[in-house]
């Protein structure tokens, strides 16, 4: 046995001491410990894959928590049928690269009734196709757990969020019926008809998610990267038109610009921006010396005031 | 007292342009800082400060706040905190929020927790993540009952470094014999504890002075500002000395022949090679492999989430800690024991309470309020119950024995929570002043109740080693205990 050293310095044996551990390692092993914790104490746990970067970064550092195993637990893609064709096309090569158990499931009612980004008011719209197919698809298949990417420094009503986020029976977030978390211990015991939300991503900023991305040459969604793309400005905002579903107004025209996305989401509710980073290295050094804050880009979340804090308690992610 | 900030604008030299310059690669390390104070102490104006003098602000929020200065041009720079601040004043929900600050090559991590007595929890459940905070003061009232309050929980929870930000300097005319008088008040306080560093700072954090640069108003103080003290706190990830612990989150299975046992080290370090023991059964092993998905590692230390392959089966399952043979933890049956109590509610029962260490979940058999530590005084008071934000003494008998550290040489596997069997929900949070070892007479006494008698009912098809064989064999012996048999599993 090896006497242990004080930080810093070299131990007898010639060991060098963990300084060179970097920020993004003290994040990947934090993360890596709340999916094994999740997965101990949770009886039938499921990854929220949603294929953009955040996603990109919580399924491979789920894929590290249980290596050389493969993570004991399926993805679940909540489709609105609005989705990029790219990114379709990347989830499912995922899922096939790294033979996993993808579940796909879109609220059929909301379907049914043609709910749409284009006609329904974006809160409405995100409610039925996202907050409501969610709650079904969990409900369908009886996940008491759910990993999911938020992050707490997002947004404002984010910063207070827990790691083990409990939700009571008809998925609803209560503020007061959250648990104190303390030093390293997550506990998971469940009460009757409870479920959870698990945030492995709790600590990790948007800079980290491209940092790591970029570390572990993670492949993600080409839409991050810029290219020529027709697209429509509409209230400001630079929309690409994925397919011909959304009509044009009177006035607009179909233009070709060279843009790229800083989220992904439902594609006529998420805006791009106009770029010149063709390549993982560029996008990440723009994001890094990036001027305004990341869900900009996101349309839903200027639909009104709180909005995030309300969604939250209706068991939006 | 005093000049008023006005004619203090004279030496406040401006904002300087943000000294970070953020890269692509890694920072060098994270820390945790937690701040406590109240709202009126400059807490929200602190934190902007740091953000402000000391990060790299999006350039939208720069100009807008610059936009919002008053007449002599000083920024606001709390209204960076803005949504925090109307979110307490509308009493939604008291709790601790989460910020981030990247300065140069460091992460700070900042845990704003309130600071009013009725909230000692929040404060306390913040400090168990902190390497270092900082307790506000206003110059003006100087130290406070809060601040000894403060102070004790810290001790209590484990900090180690506390700063004093004596804030609003500028309303006192940077008054030398003000300040020294707050700093030896301070001193008389920290004097109490454990503290390896207690450091009391001049600031003005509505002018930036002290907190990010040197203030030219105080020529007399030649400590460190704010910054440079935090920048001085070895990072999470560099600290790993003492013995080696690892607490057994999962086994995790690999191919046909590979049976790793996945955990976070939480002291010291492993190299291959090393013997490892089961705290609880003793039974020793060498270390064959630490695998990781990048490559197998020669060594790993504390905070590294590592996998490990033994060169023998010593059956070992999630929750029993690996640790060094000459420095194991204690198989402890009694733990005496410091809690701050959570819940909103009191203790009602001392029945159907659970333990939680590191990964282990064990049953508790008796949870005996002893007394309440009176935090201003630390005298200990007695008492036979606890509530909401009480500081707890208690003796905790456990329904097994488990592998526990003191808190004061292991925070990681000398802390638990009490959990509620029946909820859920985390009712406390504690550390391990004392621990006696399992008593030959409890162990004999015990019903056994096998992994085999387990295997034939309500575990059939289960393998021992699978969680949720292990979930339901604690099911079993909880509904035995309730029934006032002493289960011993295994």
């Amino acid at each position: 046995m090896r006497a242990a050293s004080p930080a810093g310095r070299k131990s007898e044996s010639g060991y060098t001491m963990t300084e060179h551990i970097s920020h993004l390692d003290v994040l990947e092993a934090e993360s890596m410990h709340i999916f094994r914790e999740a997965a101990a104490q949770f009886r039938k746990p499921v990854l929220m894959y949603s294929i953009g970067k955040d996603s990109t970064v919580l399924l491979h550092l789920a894929r590290k928590a249980f290596f050389p195993d493969r993570p004991p637990f399926p993805l679940l893609h909540i489709d609105t049928t609005w989705k990029f064709r790219d990114m379709i096309a990347f989830r499912d090569n995922t899922v096939r690269e790294l033979g996993l158990e993808l579940l796909v499931h879109t609220n059929q009612d909301g379907l049914t009734r043609n709910v749409n980004p284009i006609e329904y008011a974006p809160s409405l719209y995100t409610d039925i196709m996202k907050t409501v197919a969610l709650k079904q698809a969990l409900d369908l298949h009886g996940f008491d757990a759910a990993f999911g990417g938020a992050r707490r420094d997002e947004e404002a009503s984010r910063a207070k969020e827990r790691v083990f986020s409990f939700r009571s029976p008809g998925h609803r977030w209560d503020p007061r019926k959250q648990r104190p978390e303390m030093w390293r211990l997550l506990n998971g015991r469940l009460g009757t008809g409870e479920t959870v939300r698990v945030f492995p991503l709790s600590n990790w900023t948007e800079r980290d998610v491209w940092r790591y991305v970029l570390r572990e040459k993670l492949a993600v969604v080409p839409l991050y990267m810029a290219a020529e793309r027709p697209t429509v400005v509409r209230n400001g905002q630079i929309l690409v038109l994925d397919d011909n579903r959304m009509p044009l107004k009177p006035g607009e025209q179909a233009v070709l610009r060279r843009v790229r996305f800083r989220t992904l989401g439902c594609w006529p509710l998420t805006a791009a921006v106009e770029s010149d980073a063709a390549d993982i290295e560029a996008v990440v050094e723009e994001t890094l010396s990036a001027k305004t804050s990341e869900r900009q880009g996101r349309l839903i979340d200027h639909d009104q005031v709180g909005a995030m804090e309300r969604k939250k308690q209706e068991g939006y992610f | 007292m005093p000049s008023t900030p006005q004619s203090m604008q004279a030496g406040t030299q401006p904002s300087p342009a943000p000294t970070t310059a953020p890269g692509w690669g890694d920072l060098d390390g994270i820390v945790h800082l937690l701040t406590c104070g109240s709202v009126d102490d400059g807490k929200s104006t602190l934190i902007g400060r740091l953000l402000w003098d000391a990060s790299d602000l999006p350039e939208d929020t720069r100009a807008s706040i610059q936009r919002q200065a008053g007449p002599d041009g000083q920024p606001d720079v709390s209204l960076l905190l803005d949504g925090l601040v109307a979110e307490r004043e509308q009493g939604i929900t008291i709790d601790i929020a989460w910020r981030y600050i990247d300065s140069g090559r460091r992460r700070f991590v900042v845990i704003d927790s309130p600071g009013h007595e009725q909230y000692t929890r929040n404060m306390a459940s913040g400090a168990s993540h902190a390497d270092i905070a900082i307790m506000l003061v206003d110059a003006r009232h100087g130290v406070k009952r809060q601040t000894r309050r403060h102070a004790a929980i810290l001790d209590l929870i484990g900090v180690k470094r506390v700063l004093l930000a004596v804030n609003k300097m500028d309303m006192i005319g940077w008054s030398e014999s003000h300040f020294r008088a707050i700093e030896a008040d301070f001193g008389t306080i920290a004097h109490n504890f454990a503290f390896e560093k207690a450091l009391a700072i001049p600031v003005s954090a509505k002018l930036g002075d002290n907190v990010a640069r040197r203030s030219a108003h105080a020529p007399w103080y030649d400590g460190p500002v704010l910054l440079d003290e935090l920048a001085r706190v070895p990072s999470r990830g560099t600290t790993s000395g003492g013995a080696f612990r690892m607490p057994v989150q999962i086994v995790i299975r690999g191919g046909q022949d590979f049976r790793g046992l996945a955990g976070t080290i939480s002291s010291g370090q492993v190299h291959v090679g090393d013997a490892i023991q089961d705290a609880l059964s003793g039974r020793e092993a060498r270390v064959r492999r630490i695998a990781t998905m990048d490559r197998d590692l020669d060594q790993a230390s504390a905070g590294q989430a590592v996998v490990l392959q033994l060169d023998t089966d010593i059956d070992v399952a999630r929750g029993a800690v690996l640790a060094a043979p000459d420095a194991r933890p204690t198989a402890g049956r009694e733990i005496d024991a410091r809690l701050v109590w959570l819940s909103d509610a009191p203790l009602e029962a001392a029945n159907g309470l659970l333990l939680r260490t590191a990964t282990d979940l064990i049953p508790i058999a008796a949870f005996k309020v002893r007394g309440l530590l009176e935090l201003e005084t630390l005298a200990e008071l007695p008492a036979t119950t606890c509530t909401t934000n009480d500081i707890v003494i208690a003796d905790i008998a456990l329904g097994r024995a488990a592998a526990v550290d003191l808190f004061s040489a292991f925070k990681e596997t000398g802390s638990f929570v009490l959990v509620d069997a029946l909820t859920g929900a985390t009712l406390a949070g504690g550390i391990v002043k004392a621990v006696r070892q399992t008593t030959a007479e409890i162990a004999a006494s015990a019903f056994r109740l096998s992994n085999d008698m387990l295997a034939r009912g309500v575990c059939a098809g289960l393998a021992p080693t699978d969680s949720e064989f292990r979930r339901r064999a604690e099911e079993v012996a909880i509904i035995l205990r309730a029934a006032g048999v002493t289960v011993e599993l295994g």
